[in-house]
């Protein structure tokens, strides 16, 4: 246990030193959040509508005045169809209407009145969106007699407020990032050295030496996940805390010892820093991007679906965001923990049999 | 310059790139994540899991659970069972929403009584939840215009509406050349950003320190092999895009593969400032990893437009070049106006200048002597 310890404090001290990476972590875990939670919005903002009128007003500008902001940049009038596609193909319109002279006369006579939209969609989602937009403002306006109203109701998040959402995926990228590429970085830097093989002849049990060299990185990152919960996610965006913190905090622990797990793989099957940077970046893209972080995860195709399923950040981030937000029960978070701690235990014993062997 | 002590430092570069078998890995890395993100990131939102409890199981209610089981935005779950019970899947996340038809729909609905339908969604992910509150909505209204009379004392507006550049709203055409932004900058900067701070660990940077080549043919022999091996990249993405995914291609060629170039020579230009100030590997593959993964997706326009950021966002979006390189990217794959638009040409010069204060930095970082 003294061994275990002394390699510990050793680690420590030596990332402590590195001041250079030891700013570069503070970074990630405070500042980058901040500002990843800070302005992103992915509902619309500021859209650029354009319009050209035909009809001489009256209905047209009811409509015109339901877009304001802050979702919306005061519409700008332009005088012909041509003036404003010219506009948009230069991305500085997003949205055009079109009320031709047919429009206010279908309308008064009760005819169907047809509003022409051109939609920049090269940004898909704000276009999908910016439709659904004007499409609900052209119902209030059509006012039907049908009796059913549908009652919706956003449950964990009512204003659907996506600045803590964006700052809690961000942190859970950071944690992955970091918490794969520091012990694979300690390993092959070791092994690089040569000094890797001095630790291997050493009369202390290989299994300790790993796991108190992963041991200190883990530390390291979650001690990095408690000063970006506190400060940036609760500070900051002041995210609801459903479930209890110390599931959290738990989950976390794993979640980060298991990340080590592959930094371990990484190490085991790179010969060079230089191996572990573009490995890791191979696992850790897809890790990232395709576990449910940042795009919804059942909407994936089927295979890559399946495929997440030994992704641990799979069940991290689906864990994460039941405790803040569902306020899900322990009882109702095993297949988190488990899905962890299962991919945790194969990684580990991988890393055992080809990185704590000489030969 | 001296072309023979640079070819000569060139070679080397060259055979120790090959002998460590990274050759693979440059050109696996940018396709595997063009092919893995393609196929595996979607925006738009189908197989929405919905739990509906009909309590009414009359024809008017069947009518509408019907439409939900028709459509392929929804796999929906039609069942009796306490809402209590629904409200656990959803805390279990098995479902994401769970929609109410009371009791007493069919009987109100005729006599012209108003009657209310509960919808309860997951907002643990907003967008999502907004996207499927907002197709929700859309079955209902379709379903109620299915029924409903028709009447017309007032004209009835509807909305007709084009998508230009994009017609079939494909996400491919919207996702595929902001993955290329993304790649080309993420896979040059990662393999830059040891080369000079790998000799000065190792030691082996005395050998420059010693010898009489410039700080500048330095640069230009450690960065022109890694260079030209990423520049087939940009050959072998626009094959992927334009072939695999069908993206159409409507700009000009010459334009997309100048400017990638450029963006190329950038992102080799921001791993090598790293590895220029840097001290250990280890940090300058985290700082590489920090600034350019995250960054390059957030504010590569594929989630959302640069101009629907604020704040800090905005101004950090237009600190990184890839706003830039991307906005040429979808106009030389999607638009097409080439050198006509003005911001076109604008960006252009930006990448210019940037690669250029990135160069011209990292040679004056660059130390000729031990301090």
């Amino acid at each position: 246990m003294r061994i275990f310890w002394a390699i510990v404090a050793k680690e420590l001290i030596s990332f402590l030193r590195s001041w250079g990476l030891l700013a570069v972590v503070l970074y990630a875990f405070t500042l980058d959040v901040y500002i990843a939670g800070a302005g992103m919005q992915i509902r619309p903002r500021n859209v650029a509508v354009g319009y050209v009128d035909e009809t001489g007003g009256g209905i047209s500008r009811k409509i015109l005045a339901h877009l304001h902001a802050p979702e919306f940049v005061a519409p700008k009038r332009f005088l012909s169809q041509k003036e404003l596609s010219h506009a948009i193909f230069n991305k500085e319109i997003l949205v055009g209407i079109l009320f031709d002279e047919t429009f206010a006369k279908a309308y008064r006579r009760g005819d169907e009145a047809v509003m022409n939209i051109l939609l920049d969609a090269t940004a898909v989602s704000q276009s999908f969106t910016t439709l659904s937009y004007l499409q609900n403002i052209v119902m209030s306006f059509n006012k039907t007699a049908f009796p059913v109203v549908l009652k919706s109701h956003k449950l964990f998040n009512e204003n659907a407020d996506n600045h803590t959402f964006m700052a809690l995926s961000e942190m859970l990228s950071i944690i992955t990032m970091l918490s794969i590429l520091l012990p694979a970085m300690v390993f092959v830097k070791e092994k690089e050295e040569g000094t890797w093989d001095i630790m291997l002849l050493m009369p202390v049990d290989t299994r300790v030496t790993i796991l108190a060299k992963s041991f200190s990185q883990v530390l390291i990152v979650f001690f990095g996940t408690i000063l970006c919960v506190g400060f940036i996610l609760f500070g900051s965006f002041s995210i609801p805390m459903n479930g209890s913190f110390s599931a959290f905090l738990l989950l976390t622990f794993f979640y980060i010892f298991t990340s080590a797990g592959i930094g371990l793989f990484i190490a085991a099957v790179s010969k060079s820093i230089l191996q572990v940077a573009q490995f890791s970046m191979l696992v850790m893209m897809p890790l990232i991007f395709l576990s449910g972080a940042w795009t919804p995860i059942h909407a994936m195709h089927p295979v890559l679906e399946k495929l997440s399923l030994i992704s641990p950040l799979r069940y991290y981030i689906e864990g994460s965001e039941s405790i803040f937000y569902r306020g899900t029960a322990w009882i109702d978070l095993w297949p988190y923990f488990s899905g962890v701690i299962l991919l945790g235990s194969i990684l580990y014993w991988y890393g055992f049999r080809k990185i704590g062997k000489l030969f | 310059m001296r072309a023979g002590v640079v070819k000569a430092y060139i070679i080397k570069e060259l055979t120790e790139l090959f002998r460590t078998r990274l050759i693979i890995i440059v050109y696996l890395m940018p396709s595997m994540i063009l092919l893995l993100f393609g196929y595996g990131i979607r925006m738009e939102v189908t197989h929405a899991r919905i739990v509906i409890l009909d309590h009414d199981q009359s024809h008017y209610s069947r009518l509408l659970t019907s439409k939900f089981e028709d459509s392929k935005y929804f796999d929906p779950l039609v069942t009796q069972m306490p809402e209590q019970e629904a409200l656990h899947l959803i805390k279990q996340a098995k479902a994401e929403m769970l929609l109410i038809i009371p009791s007493s729909f069919e009987k109100r609905l005729l006599h012209g009584q108003k009657s209310e339908i509960g919808l309860f969604i997951d907002a643990a992910f907003p967008t999502r939840a907004t996207t499927m509150e907002s197709y929700v909505q859309g079955v209902v209204l379709q379903a109620a215009a299915e029924v409903s009379p028709k009447r017309s004392e007032k004209g009835m507006i509807t909305i007709n509406s084009r998508n230009l550049f994009n017609q079939a709203m494909r996400d491919e055409n919207a996702m595929i050349p902001g993955l290329i932004g993304l790649v080309l900058l993420v896979a040059p900067a990662i393999l830059s950003a040891l080369l000079i701070v790998k000799e000065k660990e190792r030691g082996t940077i005395f050998n420059f320190y010693a010898s009489p080549i410039r700080k500048h043919e330095f640069i230009l022999a450690k960065l022109t092999p890694v260079f030209l091996l990423h520049s087939v990249n940009i050959f072998i993405l626009f094959l992927w895009a334009t072939r695999l995914f069908e993206v159409p291609f409507r700009g000009s060629f010459a334009l997309y593969w100048f400017s990638s170039e450029l963006y190329i020579l950038i992102s080799l230009g921001i791993g090598m400032l790293i590895s220029v100030v840097t001290r250990s590997q280890i940090a300058a593959v985290v700082i590489t990893v920090i600034i350019t993964i995250l960054p390059g997706f957030l504010y590569s326009g594929i989630i959302l437009p640069i101009s629907a950021m604020d704040h800090e966002s905005y101004i950090e979006a237009h600190l990184f070049p890839v706003m830039y390189y991307n906005h040429i990217l979808y106009d030389a794959f999607l638009i097409g106006e080439g050198l006509e638009a003005p911001t076109n040409r604008l960006y252009l010069g930006i990448l210019l200048l940037y690669a250029a204060v990135v160069l011209v930095l990292g040679t004056l970082f660059l130390k000729k002597e031990l301090k």
